[in-house]
């Protein structure tokens, strides 16, 4: 009864785009099957729909002119393995799950489709806050998931040895935060009465910490914030990570407990027997397993799709960012968001933020695109960041700009995470549509999907061994001088500067190099040790970081790769090319 | 002196604390110039972050150098070579791949392979050249693939660590560095499909665009920028745009090349990290240290030459530069140096920045003013004044702003009139 | 009438070319290697290459040895030239004046090392 009335619903939807299309809908689940004129419509379509109260996912098979078709990759039939789950993508979610299975008696592989954990999708690129969950809808898992994975954040942070900071976070009503029409006095009145009444009253509501202070208090304790502000909201605990050494630690110490870690492995099939999930096949083999978890964030619709058990689609919303020279850092203490009413769905207004590395961040935008792997940064959205973030700090100079970057959120047409059993196919997890706040939610979802694997059937049994301890490699520039001068007394390599501008050594690099899972690739050290995101973003050490790369994994130097396949730094040796021209 | 028997040196002044009368930070032509000069009269070590001397010299291998100072025109290495081994000849220590962390009161802490050194000096000269400026200060839109290098780093690749960066480049910027670097990699056998240059005139020397340049076909556009950068793992190729008057690219003049490559010689600036922790007083035009004409910086016994204190073009000029630098740190070292006061010098007409930016009345006996015109020139008149009375001029058929301008004046006259001195330019 | 930069020095003084008969004058030239280069020019234009080797067995972190030729070489002939020395390896140690290739191009200019490069 329900299914019918969204299936009405859909049809109204689809009657105004004008698409040609047929709907069903089961248990909630819409699935849409047609042609639209244009990829434009097919996002409204599948928002629209995402909608409807009862939706509990939306699978938008629409057609429009353009769109890729996936070709299937061929995979090796050949078993391999036998694990009692297998993890289906190595970013911050896949990881945070190995992780928290490892705690137990189980045989668990993950599988990552790149050559690094937390290098492909938006774990490596996002704004490395740990959200509270005040910004988040009331009353939706993903808010639900964000409180309590802040709650749990500190604890998991010193386990695994990776910075967290509660860098606290304004957010900041101003004249230009209401753009409704209304006389300026009520303007006023809501800014510094009713808004932060109603965030305050949230807050208590999710036992946040938070409180209002005044103009006078606001610039007194932010003297570059902007003159039009009228009050804020002040939340002491919001804090910040660094995404790339938490998801490293994260898989690092899951392996260290006994989770096992397969790179460079694409899954290409997913068999069912029985209803129930049988073999996971990959580029490198197949798996024999009872439990999928389909961790695989931008693709998670097509892993879903190769067991039959689509419930959604994924449509990628793309989020730029840049990033400013250190020395920005004295224009603020906490990170700062401006109010502006009304909101952007499902967007929290990104802002500037600090990060645990010293720099300040602009950003992040937001915007649906076509291609799941766009991240570029285009013109307009530079001058977006500009224009929307230059109201809340008109003084911060915009000129130190030194890097920027554009991440992919996965997004569900729902908007919110879909963390459950597949409804058709058993063994199936979906762990999808986990866009922000997703880093801060991870603990959490972890211990959700654990808890869901034990009501599907799986045993699950605590390891009396598990050690829940990471010691991440030493780090000179953050250590004392009395420390760092013993460390480099016992090796020399510790005293070598190789990135000048965030002063990281050779020991620290070729420690990448050989940690757990490797870093191989130039944009793996610099994810894990800084080297190269400095104000000279690798023109000095590129040269030197890629030697040392080439001399640790005896490969030639023109092998050495920036990120994965085919991204080599060059061409070939020098002459190489004057020796093509004598050959011919 | 032979290499490895300095190389024995090197290590045998590792002390994990040293006293030294001049410390000289980099090893660069600045750096190596001021070690020279000093050491005439000091004890100097020079604190290297390479792992050679010579600095940015030693992967520019092309002829240009040293046609003022030795009236030949020699390559970057053996431009390099000569002062390394006056340097060594004169017994000036030499710390390589040793990086200053920070400098506090004379004292600098430096890190390397031997260990972390604390270096009291009591002088200090900074000679710590510049660095290039990035796609990302210029905010080149577009994806983040490989292929992308600014020039020096790609020098370096080709010439000191045999790789090639490219098969068919596209160069972004018209400076020397960009020049030299499009006949470089065409001579290697690459495509250089063309130089682009924002502004309406070449940024380099006009020589280089002759000799880079035209000797090989290539084409330099000028009032052009690119606009984006395509590729998802490599760089598969670029839109440029002519620009307009504010340099904003121009719709509809937007042609995509095609390139694996993507080079830029858009800028340097001076390198200042460690004398902003050191507080010396930075000029916001050259964005390098305040100098005076001693090459003394607003702090106390700590000097600045070369790159560090702003971007030249000729590396004759850096010598001088540093020679004098150098000269009088050892002077400040043994007590001799003098001070008669202070006084500003400041930028006039047509002039974007001078260096001095002040004096102070020291024991020199004729100021070199260093300075860059804001717009190209013909038949222009440099004068240098102090108060309204004119200390020194001179005629120059030409000025532009890639050429640096040198006047000499006299300090005596300056310091019988004691009024702010002016550096101006203006049309006979 | 011809115009022309001269690239002997960096002051690139602008030449002016006038041709009478066989007789060449040229003007603007602030010294008189500004002269030479201009007929030299118009006659056979010249360059010093500059380029490098490969060196093996080198100490430090150098895989190329910079070279250039002892003497100015034909301009047509530099791509020439580039191409016969790209297989050319030399071993360390070599100083800095070291004939590394000789009579490039057929052209009787030695292609020297600019610079010393001790043994491992």
């Amino acid at each position: 009864m329900r299914d019918v009335r969204i299936k009405k619903k859909v049809e109204k939807i689809l009657r105004k785009y004008r698409a040609k299309a047929n709907v069903t809908v089961e248990d909630g689940i819409v699935f849409i099957k047609g042609t639209v004129t244009s990829w434009r419509k097919y996002v409204e379509i599948g928002k629209e729909t995402g909608r409807i109260k009862g939706v509990k996912g939306v699978v938008n098979d629409l057609e429009y002119p353009g769109k890729e078709k996936k070709r299937k990759k061929r995979g090796e039939e050949r078993v391999i393995g036998k694990a009692d789950v297998v993890i289906i993508g190595g970013g911050v979610v896949g990881c945070a799950i190995a992780r928290e299975l490892s705690k137990y008696k189980l045989n668990v592989i993950l599988v990552e489709k790149s050559d690094d954990v937390g290098g492909g999708g938006a774990t490596k690129a996002n704004n490395a806050l740990v959200h509270t969950g005040i910004g988040e809808k009331m009353g939706t898992l993903k808010q639900k998931l964000c409180v309590e994975g802040h709650k749990m954040f500190r604890k998991i942070a010193e386990e695994l040895d990776v910075p967290y900071e509660e860098c606290g976070m304004w957010i900041v009503i101003s004249e230009d935060s209401i753009a409704y029409r209304l006389p300026r006095i009520l303007k006023k009145f809501l800014a510094s009465y009713i808004i932060p009444f109603i965030i305050l009253r949230r807050a208590k509501k999710l036992g946040i910490e938070m409180y209002k202070v005044s103009k006078k208090e606001l610039l007194k304790r932010e003297p570059y914030v902007t003159e039009k502000a009228i009050a804020a909201v002040f939340s002491p605990s919001y804090a910040m990570t660094c995404p790339f050494r938490y998801t490293i630690a994260l898989a690092e110490n899951a392996m260290e407990n006994g989770v096992k870690i397969m790179l460079n492995t694409e899954v290409v099939d997913i068999t069912v027997e029985n209803g129930n999930v049988g073999k996971v096949i990959t580029t490198k083999g197949a798996i024999e397993t009872k439990f999928v978890i389909n961790a695989a964030g931008l693709y998670a619709d097509e892993i879903a799709s190769l067991a039959g058990a689509r419930e959604y689609t994924i449509h990628p919303k793309k989020g730029a960012t840049l990033i400013f020279d250190k020395e920005t850092r004295k224009f603020l203490n906490h990170s700062m968001t401006l109010l502006r009413l009304p909101r952007i769905e499902h967007y929290k207004g990104g802002g500037i933020m600090l990060t645990v590395d010293g720099n300040v961040q602009w950003g992040p935008t937001i915007d649906e695109i076509e291609d799941k792997e766009d991240t570029s940064v285009t013109a307009e959205e530079i001058e977006r960041i500009f224009k929307t973030y230059e109201p809340l700090m008109p003084k911060f100079p915009k000129k130190a700009v030194i890097a920027y970057f554009s991440g992919i959120r996965a997004a569900s047409f729902t908007e919110d995470f879909i963390i459950r059993a597949a409804k058709k196919v058993k063994g199936f997890i979906h762990v999808a549509g986990i866009q922000s706040p997703g880093l801060a939610a991870s603990p959490a979802i972890a211990k959700m999907v654990a808890s869901i694997l034990q009501q599907e059937g799986l045993k699950m049994e605590l390891k009396k061994d598990f050690n829940p301890i990471r010691k991440a490699p030493p780090i000179p520039r953050e250590m004392d001088m009395a420390e760092r001068k013993k460390l480099v007394e016992r090796d020399g390599r510790y005293g070598r500067i190789v990135c000048r501008c965030e002063e990281v050594t050779e020991g620290e690099i070729v420690d990448a190099i050989h940690s757990k899972i490797p870093a191989c690739s130039i944009d793996a050290i610099k994810r894990r040790t800084r080297a190269g995101m400095g104000r000279c973003q690798g023109s000095f050490c590129l040269p030197y970081v890629a030697k040392i790369l080439a001399r640790e994994l005896n490969i030639p130097l023109e092998k050495v790769k920036k990120g994965g396949d085919g991204s080599e730094l060059f061409i070939g040796k020098a002459k190489c090319l004057l020796e093509e021209k004598n050959e011919s | 002196m032979a290499l490895s028997s300095s190389l024995a040196r090197l290590n045998a002044c590792w002390r994990k604390k040293m006293r030294v009368d001049v410390a000289v930070i980099g090893g660069g032509p600045a750096g190596l110039a001021a070690a020279a000069e000093a050491s005439k009269e000091a004890s100097v070590v020079i604190i290297e972050r390479n792992e050679e001397l010579g600095g940015i010299l030693q992967q520019c291998i092309h002829p240009g150098f040293g046609n003022f100072i030795f009236g030949e025109m020699l390559t970057g290495p053996e431009y390099a070579t000569r002062f390394i081994e006056k340097v060594r000849a004169a017994g000036v220590d030499i710390m390589l791949e040793t990086t200053v962390l920070e400098i506090e009161n004379k004292k600098i802490i430096a890190s390397g392979r031997n260990g972390i050194v604390e270096i009291e000096a009591k002088a200090i000269i900074l000679a710590t050249g510049c660095r290039e400026r990035t796609r990302q200060q210029i905010l080149i839109p577009g994806t983040r693939p490989a292929g992308i290098y600014t020039a020096g780093c790609a020098q370096r690749l080709i010439n000191i660590d045999g790789v090639m960066p490219g098969r068919k480049v596209v160069i972004l910027g018209s400076g020397d560095v960009g020049l030299i670097m499009a006949r470089r990699f065409t001579l290697e056998g690459a495509e250089v499909e063309g130089v682009y240059e924002i502004m309406p005139k070449p940024g380099g020397l006009m020589r280089n665009v002759v000799q880079c340049l035209h000797d090989f076909d290539i084409p330099l556009h000028l009032r052009h920028t690119i606009i984006d950068i395509k590729g998802k793992k490599r760089v598969e190729g670029v839109v440029v745009a002519k620009v307009d008057e504010n340099l904003k690219p121009i719709k509809g003049t937007e042609r995509y090349v095609e390139c694996d490559c993507v080079v830029l010689a858009v800028g340097l600036i001076p390198e200042n990290e460690i004398a902003k922790k050191a507080g010396v007083e930075m000029d916001a035009i050259t964005g390098g240290a305040i100098v005076d004409e001693g090459m003394e910086t607003s702090v106390d016994g700590i000097f600045a030459c070369g790159n560090a204190v702003h971007v030249h073009d000729l590396v004759d000029d850096v010598t001088i530069e540093a020679e004098l630098a150098g000269k009088m740190a050892a002077k400040y070292v043994n007590g001799m140096e003098e001070r008669k006061g202070l006084l500003k010098v400041k930028a006039g007409k047509n002039v974007r920045y001078v260096v001095p930016q002040m004096l102070r009345g020291k024991d020199i006996e004729t100021i070199r003013f260093s300075f860059r015109v804001k717009k190209e020139m013909e038949n222009a008149r440099v004068v240098v004044k102090a108060g309204e009375e004119v200390i020194a001029e001179r005629k120059e058929r030409i000025v532009r702003p890639p050429e640096m301008v040198k006047i000499l004046a006299e300090a005596k006259k300056i310091w019988e009139i004691r009024k702010e001195v002016m550096v101006e330019v203006e049309e006979v | 009438m011809k115009e022309m930069i001269c690239i002997q020095c960096p002051v690139g003084c602008k030449l002016i070319i006038r041709k009478k008969g066989e007789e060449i004058y040229v003007e603007g030239n602030k010294c008189k290697r500004g002269k030479e280069y201009a007929i030299n020019e118009l006659r056979n234009p010249t360059r010093i290459l500059t380029t490098t080797v490969f060196i093996e067995g080198g100490k430090g972190k150098h895989e190329m040895l910079p070279v250039k030729s002892d003497r100015e070489i034909p301009k047509d002939l530099l791509e020439h030239a580039m191409k016969e020395l790209a297989g050319v390896r030399v071993k360390a140690p070599v100083k800095c004046g070291d004939i590394v290739f000789k009579n490039i191009a057929n052209t009787g200019v030695n292609i020297i090392a600019t610079r010393d490069m001790e043994e491992k």
